[in-house]
């Protein structure tokens, strides 16, 4: 889509609205740009836009669009990625410079965790997998451990499915549910923000219906960032949406607002399946 | 929907076009009907009073395929913005179309009784009326099919006229209604008539405001407040 898509209307991209909402944010980007080339080309550019407290953000736009790159961003994930570099900006998260020296990517992980768009349990027992964190973090007191392997299994809605094989292979679960125990692996290490990268795409609608209630039910304890290529899923769990195209942020606003009345022409030609 | 380029289904586009058509297809098949039942009162003609009621079912039918058109656009495609507003608007309008043509029907049943006594010149009053309440129809239809909601603004504001105009026009009968004993019961057909063609002019502003709501997203029924492009 990204080649054939016009070029975004400057005059368009400068009126982002509402960019930082009301109330206290979670995470501030301020004048983002990032570079995968050693800072010869920005695959983001100038991304302001504050992302609220336990609330869920969508960000959606078409392939290409460096949604996901922003995502590894928010968690330092693009660090592995040797030529990449901020350009111009920053991000902070509770008030931090993520990027500052004294900042460690691991620490920082702890505090934002990320689900992918493949599930990913490691090949041990399903207990193992969300007693994972924990024990990397040193806690080896079972009683601890225990508590905290129910509460995040029954916080990804799976503790009923599994409480009584939780010694068994992770990867004898279904998709969907190899999925939420995923998300249970990032609960436990109790973060602060959870990333999801497209975390639906490989599951059937069942699933996916869990996976959004499951969403839909963390936003009381967590702020949660989603990347989507499902409009329905967007309006149907995320309080805002910021939509990307070519890099840059076009229209950032309540969920509601993007779907029902966008401000900006390339907003609605996109969700509304007219960019070609 | 003229400002926006196709979309990338093409099925898509020719689902709305046809849900667009159709609903403006319907809203012709009301106004007839209406000019038809008018038009048998005004020049006596049982056979126009007889077009209009037999009429109806077509509109009918309209109201219902239009209303199967919108559900399968809905679940098919799942519109958004102002796709989603052009689809809801149009099911609404057809609603509001089908029963404008009710009110046709019950004006020409009542036309064919006032038309078998002999004749009334007061009838004539009524014209003046009607072309009122045609004119906002029109316009209303008009706005909708070229999605302009200063048109249909328009409309709108034509229901204080609207109102005056009914209770001139029925204040004459009723009054002659009450010296009358010979058409006493034409007169009170002709009340009820005007209050036919002033829910016609409603059911205008409904549609009106359909318009409104379509092309700008701002909801204005019920006295809430414009869109800031339309104050």
């Amino acid at each position: 889509m990204q080649d054939t898509a016009q070029s975004p209307n400057q005059q368009d991209v400068n009126s982002t609205s509402n960019t930082k909402p009301e109330g206290k944010s979670m995470i501030e980007i301020d004048d983002l740009s990032f570079s995968y080339d050693q800072g010869k080309t920005n695959t983001l550019r100038n991304i302001t836009l504050n992302v609220p407290e336990k609330q869920v953000t969508s960000f959606i736009g078409p392939s290409g669009c460096g949604k996901s790159t922003l995502l590894r961003c928010l968690n330092r994930m693009n660090d592995l990625v040797e030529t990449s570099r901020i350009t111009t900006g920053q991000i902070r998260i509770m008030d931090q410079d993520i990027n500052a020296k004294n900042v460690s990517a691991i620490e920082l992980r702890k505090q934002v965790g990320m689900v992918f768009q493949k599930y990913n349990p490691f090949p041990k027992s399903i207990y193992d997998n969300v007693a994972y964190g924990l024990r990397i973090q040193g806690i080896k007191k079972k009683a601890i451990l225990e508590e905290a392997v129910e509460k995040s299994l029954r916080g990804a809605a799976l503790w009923d499915e599994v409480k009584d094989r939780l010694k068994d292979s992770a990867l004898g679960l279904s998709g969907g549910q190899q999925q939420r125990l995923c998300i249970a692996r990032t609960m436990a290490v109790k973060p602060k923000v959870i990333l999801m990268d497209e975390p639906c795409s490989a599951l059937d609608p069942i699933a996916t219906a869990k996976v959004e209630e499951l969403i839909t039910e963390l936003r009381q304890d967590f702020t949660i960032v989603i990347v989507t290529h499902s409009m329905q899923q967007a309006s149907r769990i995320s309080d805002r949406t910021a939509f990307f195209y070519l890099g840059e942020l076009i229209e950032y606003d309540t969920t509601e607002q993007i779907f029902t009345n966008p401000s900006i022409k390339q907003t609605e030609d996109y969700i509304s399946g007219r960019f070609g | 929907m003229s400002s926006h380029q196709g979309h990338i289904l093409t099925n898509f586009d020719d689902a709305l076009s046809q849900i667009k058509e159709a609903t403006i297809g319907m809203g012709a098949g009301a106004q007839r009907n209406l000019n038809n039942a008018i038009r048998g009162l005004i020049e006596r003609n049982k056979s126009l009073c007889d077009t209009a009621i037999a009429d109806d079912d077509d509109e009918d039918r309209s109201e219902v395929e239009i209303d199967h058109l919108g559900m399968r656009i809905l679940t098919k495609y799942r519109p958004l913005a102002s796709d989603l507003r052009m689809v809801i608007t149009s099911m609404k309008i057809a609603s509001h179309l089908e029963r404008i043509s009710d009110q046709a029907v019950s004006i020409a049943k009542r036309s064919r009784k006032v038309i078998k006594s002999p004749e009334i010149k007061d009838v004539l009053k009524v014209e003046g009326f009607y072309k009122v309440a045609s004119s906002m129809l029109t316009n209303a239809i008009t706005a909708y099919a070229d999605g302009n909601s200063e048109l249909a603004l328009s409309v709108i504001e034509e229901e204080k006229p609207l109102k005056k105009c009914h209770k001139t026009t029925s204040r004459v009968f009723a009054k002659t209604l009450e010296g009358e004993s010979e058409h006493y019961r034409d007169y009170l057909d002709l009340v009820f008539i005007c209050r036919w063609l002033e829910r016609v002019g409603d059911l205008a502003i409904n549609i009106a405001e359909e318009v409104v709501f379509e092309d700008t997203s701002t909801d204005i029924r019920h006295g809430r407040e414009l869109p800031p492009e339309l104050q």
